[in-house]
């Protein structure tokens, strides 16, 4: 099975060395056949896992394959743990990765850097696969820097645009922060048990929990919830939770694929499941999944309003991203991570494809991705139309689609949680339903619907896209309408997730929903009843109304509630903030610590000072050598003398 | 004394069978030279690269179970003298690829530097495989007569005649601090044999002070071999002097056969008395780590600069060394391996720029290297970059290793001097760099060389990034070899 | 035995007098000649502790061979000692100083301290017809077969080395080719021609 292990994580890799270093030896086609080759192999073999582990009862494999160093005792090695979660995410990255290969041939057709494309999105794929399949922290590490660096390449892929350049590094920086917090988690677990591997981690999380970490003679705390939160505040940075979710929306400068693949899909979601990863940890903190619940909540409902004000249509989904992650990492906190599993999967289907939809919109109108600017598309764009369509009621939680039954059952999960911030969570969420519907509505219309608003130039060139767009959308549009109805049971209610996600008893809430659940149809029936779904049907109708039956109303609103509107559009102000106090004040700082310390201080006295002082040793130990035979043997003589008058002065 | 039994001594033959294929190989290659002509001169090489390799073969398959004893008890097989003659013959091999080309141009492509290379190559296997001073005292000279011939190679440079007396001079003032040392050391334990002498020493003799005294006299020659402060005076000169082949050939193998020269004498022979010679070799350590990485500062020469740069290394290696733990002579084994390879290419890029009437041996010649070959000039930072001892090179993993022997021998002084030299240091390898990057080129030459030398300098320089990244199996090989 | 002590100690006191002689006189050929007093002087010291053939082999390498050689070369090269040792006068006191040190520590511990006391015991009395050469001819080549073998090689190395340092061809350099000179005959060299007498005119 390892070669299998192997293969799948290789595949990308030697794909995309040979599309990066290939060059016009391999040229255009050679690139991208040999990456969706890779890709694809590692979809089937991944496909082939899962299907051995859920169907032939194979059972789940933990092992390293390669030992690179061991250091004090502590062994760091790549290996992998393939269990039911790792293999599901598998499938999960692999199938979108392939879908996102496809469509980037259409996509990408006139770039110069088309080569470099593929080459990184193989990349990505490699890092996030490493990163899934880790069998231990130093690998998790490794593939969540990995697939960082990946991203930071890919936003600044137009490295031409300011903008561009600005958005992958402000998402480096933000990333960073949150990496931060990762490391000092991850320092926390091998300090208290010793060790990297998952396996031994969780074997001692009682121990850990037992311990406390002291501040202060007098202050303490618990070392369990100071470890979670650590790891938590590095699933914040990568899973974009707030107020690390600034650089997503930025991140938009990248080309579609990506923001399907990376900012939407899969990486994004590493946070979520590193997270459900670690539960045998985050199970014994209730500190800790409040702080997740609360944060996710939070950011699942104020993020989806930003997305009403929004206008470029590949912001408005980047905010829809931040709130669903927002849901999963809810439901996270509330301890149900099958449920955030499960959304996450859901997700990643109509997320890439709503994403790719709309970049085929996109390359409909020759780049333009501002709304105002759209609208009417659906004869001129009739298979994008209805894909984008299904990925939207998904998106909603229409009843049916696959984002119903895991939206629906993530919030009927929080609904059920005892944590402290549970009742807060279950408010936002339910609300968030709403908003999510307001402002999915008001992009399906404002694209796809009312008066032609774009220039008669764009209207002449309108036409569909081809095949190698379309075929993923259509691919993507298969899941996301009906993969709920197969695998809600077996994903929230089956135990599908038995040995790689534990949860304590007392926090189990799926639990306690298996009892009332009956099949997929009665659940569908059970849920029409329920709040949300009449929240989302309201906020569509509120979209209908607002922004293609009557516009001015929406413009009224926009006055009324200036002040509101403000805001949102201001995002709150997390930019300015950082812009304006901490980048500044960080400027300012390390301006005057740079005059005083670094120009006075250390150029000044230890640099130029040492250097100076180094460099004037440095002549006066040259002019030693001066060449002279009788110099250089008198030395050796003078070293000899002074061995032997030591030994003799020391007895 | 065990009785001499000359079944014995024929079946230990077996022992020495690369030693002897490598001598052979000398004189075959001598006269087959002959029949030569001066255009086909590189036969010649091949030859005696070809005699290397299977040397290296031959070495690597002798087979012993542990420590043996041969050739009436002047000879020792175990696994380190397996594992450094391997390293070392294949080292010389990859020297002698880099030399061609540079010898051609220059028209001193002669067989004879090749023969001086093999039997230069045969004196360090045999202090490698040394269990007597007679043969420690035997292959330090065969290899130092090689060497001395070998810098004044080049006979119409007045430099090189220059640095070759110099050479001379000084070693053999070295060879006559050993052998007094030595001599001292016989009068006190009664025995050349370097088992027995180890065996005297742990009955009671270490601190004796007739014994040290013979240690201080072994020491000066030791550092000497190595180019350790005080007794390093001749290195820039014969670096910068001799034509860079030979510097090349100087400032690669010969590390292997100093450490062996230390590892015998001080561990094999004088381990009992780890405290004393330890002590004396701090100095040396500590005078070597700072004068070689301050005075290389000042360097403008390239040639002059990687010697200040040997000499700094050799403080680290003797760092390892005087820890006096298995943990520390694995680490000292591992850096001087380790830094032979860097070394090697490192001097093999100077080769590689250099071409008739042109020696690249001004660190400016490598200004904006990387917009004429931005290949080679990634290999040269990666060997600036190992030497620098920074992650993830080779080098930071050798620093490493034996920063963690002085600390587990709780000299945290000691460890704390060696960070800041290597910071020191870092400053001129990191300038190679800068200039190669960011300064405009000065000699737009096209950076030619037979692919062949191309490529196994690629292959070196790949290697010292591998070996960084996955240090463990080199690691294994010193633990093994070192027990 | 009072009298032997009494030789080592006349020969040893001008062995280490002519050593200094080697190091002060001015004159190279002086030096040189200085220089093969030591070895006599050495060799007899040798002989009286019983080791006849290296006292021997060293008259006949040392002073006979390699001495001669280099009084060749001194006289041959014609060296101004004095320019070389223009700068070695500042040295002196320094130098003496340090010397004195070295002097002092080896006295200490070979004279004062004995080598820290050890004691191998003295010699076992030889038989009469013990054979120094003999004993040396067995170890060279039963125990010791590997070192000369090494031994051998530096010698090899030492004459390849002395050839590649000083062999040149010169071209437009006509020198002597002895298989050549050998190989002529009388009638290759000389003609004889028989001519008419001429008269006179």
């Amino acid at each position: 099975m390892e070669s299998i292990y192997l293969t799948i994580v290789l595949a990308p890799l030697v794909a995309a060395i040979l599309a990066g270093i290939g060059g016009r030896a391999i040229g255009r086609v050679g690139a991208q056949s040999v990456t969706i080759l890779g890709v694809a192999t590692s979809f089937a073999l991944s496909a082939l896992v899962l299907k051995r582990m859920v169907f032939d009862g194979a059972p789940s494999f933990d092992g390293s394959v390669y030992t690179w160093l061991v250091s004090d005792g502590v062994t760091m090695q790549v290996g992998f743990l393939i269990d039911h979660l790792s293999a599901l995410m598998m499938v999960v990255v692999t199938f979108v990765s392939l879908m996102v290969h496809i469509y980037t041939i259409g996509y990408m057709r006139d770039d110069p850097g088309y080569q470099r494309f593929f080459s990184y999105i193989s990349l990505f794929t490699f890092s996030m696969l490493m990163l899934v399949m880790a069998n231990n922290f130093m690998q998790l590490f490794f593939g969540w820097e990995a697939v960082g660096v990946v991203s930071y390449l890919l936003i600044g892929f137009w490295y031409t645009r300011p903008t561009a350049n600005f958005a992958s590094m402000k998402a480096f920086l933000v990333n960073r922060v949150g990496d931060f917090g990762f490391v000092l988690g991850i320092a926390a677990v091998l300090y208290y048990s010793g060790s990297l591997d998952y396996s031994t981690v969780f074997a001692h999380a009682q121990a850990i929990a037992a311990a406390r970490l002291q501040i202060t003679p007098t202050i303490s705390w618990s070392a369990i919830s100071f470890t979670c939160i650590c790891l938590f505040i590095g699933a914040m940075g990568k899973s974009a939770q707030m107020p690390l979710h600034v650089w997503l929306p930025d991140s938009m400068e990248g080309p579609t694929p990506i923001s399907a693949l990376i900012h939407a899909a899969t990486m994004v979601t590493a946070g979520i499941f590193m997270v459900a990863r670690m539960s045998p940890l985050f199970e014994l903190s209730n500190t800790a999944l409040s702080t997740v619940l609360v944060i996710g909540a939070t950011t699942a409902f104020f993020m989806g309003l930003l997305g009403v004000v929004a206008n470029d249509i590949k912001r408005v989904i980047a905010y829809s991203t931040l709130s669903q992650l927002g849901y999963m990492t809810a439901a996270l906190g509330a301890s149900a991570y099958a449920s955030a599993i499960f959304h996450l999967m859901t997700h990643a289907f109509f997320k890439a494809l709503l994403f790719l939809a709309a970049g085929s919109v996109i390359i409909a109108m020759h780049h333009e991705q501002d709304m105002r600017k759209m609208g009417g598309l659906r004869k001129y764009l009739p298979i994008t139309y209805w894909t984008f369509l299904i990925g939207s009621l998904a998106l909603i939680g229409f009843p049916g689609t696959a984002g119903f039954f895991s939206k629906d059952a993530l919030i009927d999960a929080v609904g059920r949680s005892h944590l402290p911030g549970a009742g807060y969570a279950t408010v936002c969420l339910t609300a968030g339903a709403f908003v999510t519907a307001l402002y999915t509505f008001r992009m399906f219309f404002m694209t796809f619907h009312g008066e032609e608003r774009m220039d008669h130039h764009t209207r002449e060139h309108l036409h569909e896209s081809p095949w190698v767009v379309t075929l993923p959308l259509v691919l993507l549009a298969i899941p996301s309408a009906v993969v709920g109805w197969f695998t809600i049971r077996p994903l929230l209610f089956g135990g599908f997730f038995a040995g790689a996600i534990q949860v304590a008893p007392t926090h189990d809430v799926l639990g306690a929903m298996a009892s009332e659940f009956h099949g997929p149809g009665a659940f569908l029936l059970g849920a029409i009843a329920g709040l949300p779904v009449w929240l989302a049907v309201a906020g569509v109708a509120c979209a209908w109304l607002f922004f293609l039956k009557r516009p001015q109303l929406a413009d009224a609103a926009e006055r009324r509630f200036h002040g509101l509107y403000r805001i949102l559009v201001a995002k709150y102000g997390f930019d300015w903030f950082n812009e304006n106090v901490l980048a500044a004040g960080a400027r300012r700082l390390g301006g005057g610590l740079w005059r005083f310390g670094d120009q006075d201080l250390i150029d000044g006295v230890m640099v130029d000072g040492s250097a100076r002082t180094v460099g004037w040793f440095s002549s006066v130990l040259r002019t030693v050598q001066s060449g002279y035979l009788y110099h250089y043997a008198f030395a050796m003589i003078l070293g000899l003398a002074s061995l032997l008058m030591w030994l003799l002065w020391r007895t | 004394m065990n009785a001499f039994s000359v079944a014995a001594f024929n079946s230990g033959l077996t022992l020495a069978t690369p030693e002897i294929f490598l001598g052979l190989a000398g004189c075959g290659i001598l006269l087959l030279d002959l029949l030569i002509g001066d255009e086909r001169r590189h036969w010649t090489a091949a030859l005696s690269i070809a005699a290397l390799l299977i040397t290296a073969v031959l070495a690597a398959g002798v087979e012993v179970s542990g420590p043996v004893t041969a050739l009436g008890g002047m000879f020792l097989v175990d696994a380190m003298s397996q594992a450094l003659k391997v390293v070392a013959l294949v080292i010389v091999a990859v020297v002698f690829v880099y030399s061609i080309e540079y010898m051609r141009h220059r028209g001193i492509l002669k067989g004879e530097y090749f023969v001086l290379g093999l039997f230069a190559t045969l004196g360090i296997l045999v202090l490698i495989s040394a269990a007597s001073l007679v043969t420690v005292y035997l292959g330090l000279e065969l290899l130092s007569l090689c060497l001395y011939a070998m810098v004044a190679f080049d006979r119409d440079s007045g430099r090189a005649a220059e640095s070759a007396i110099k050479f001379f001079v000084l070693g053999s003032l070295a060879s006559g601090t050993l052998l007094y040392g030595m001599s001292i050391i016989y009068g006190v334990t009664g025995s050349l044999e370097l088992g027995t002498i180890a065996a005297a020493v742990q009955g009671g003799l270490a601190t004796n002070i007739g014994l040290l005294f013979g240690i201080a006299f072994l020491i000066v020659a030791i550092g000497f071999k190595f180019g350790a402060v005080p007794f390093h005076m001749w290195i820039p000169d014969v670096y910068e002097g001799s034509p860079t082949c030979v510097t090349l050939f100087v400032g690669s193998a010969p590390k292997i056969a100093a450490f062996a020269l230390a590892m015998r004498l001080l561990v094999d022979g004088l381990g009992g008395a780890h405290v004393d010679w330890g002590q004396m070799l701090v100095v040396l350590s500590v005078l070597s780590m700072a004068v070689g990485n301050v005075v290389a500062i000042a360097q403008t020469n390239l040639k002059r600069m990687l010697g200040y740069s040997t000499i700094s290394h050799v403080g680290y290696i003797l760092l390892g060394i005087l820890a006096g733990t298995s943990q520390g002579y694995q680490s000292a084994m591992f850096y001087t391996i380790t830094y032979v390879i860097v070394a090697a290419g490192s001097f093999g890029m100077i080769l590689l720029l250099s071409r008739h009437g042109f020696e690249a041996d001004r660190i400016e010649d490598f200004k904006g290297l990387n917009a004429r070959s931005p290949w080679f000039a990634g290999m040269m930072a990666i060997f600036m970059f190992s030497l620098a001892g920074l992650p993830p090179f080779i080098g930071f993993w050798a620093k490493l290793g034996v920063i963690q022997a002085v600390l587990g021998i709780n000299a945290v002084w000691l460890a704390v001097v060696a960070v800041l030299f290597s910071v020191v240091g870092a400053f001129y390898y990191l300038r190679v760099v800068k200039m190669m990057y960011f300064d405009e080129p000065v000699d737009a030459a096209r950076i030619d060389g037979s692919p062949l030398m191309r490529a196994v300098l690629s292959a070196n320089a790949l290697l010292v990034l591998l070996l960084g990244i996955a240090p463990g199996a080199l690691l294994v090989v010193c633990a093994h070899a070192l027990p | 035995m009072m009298f032997e002590t009494l030789l080592f100690f006349a020969f040893s006191a001008v062995l280490v007098g002519a050593a200094f002689g080697v190091i002060l006189a001015r004159n190279p050929v002086y030096s040189a000649l200085l220089l093969v007093l030591c070895f006599f002087n050495s060799a007899v010291i040798w002989l009286m502790l019983d080791a006849e053939f290296l006292g021997i082999v060293l008259v006949l390498v040392y002073v006979g061979a390699v001495m001669v050689l280099f009084l060749f070369v001194v006289m041959m090269l014609d060296v101004n000692l004095e320019e070389l040792r223009k700068g070695l006068a500042g040295y002196w006191p320094i130098a003496a100083v340090v010397a004195g040190l070295m002097v002092f520590a080896i006295l200490d511990v070979v004279v004062v301290k004995h080598l820290g006391g050890v004691s191998l015991g003295a010699a076992p009395p030889l038989p009469a017809d013990y054979s120094n050469t003999r004993v040396l001819g067995e170890a060279l080549f039963t125990r010791y077969a590997y070192p000369a073998q090494i031994a051998a090689v530096i010698l090899l190395v030492a004459s390849i080395a002395a050839i590649v340092l000083t062999l040149r061809h010169r071209p437009g350099v006509k020198p002597q080719n002895v298989g050549e000179q050998v190989r002529v005959s009388a009638k290759d060299r000389v003609r004889l021609v028989k001519m008419a007498p001429e008269k006179r005119p």
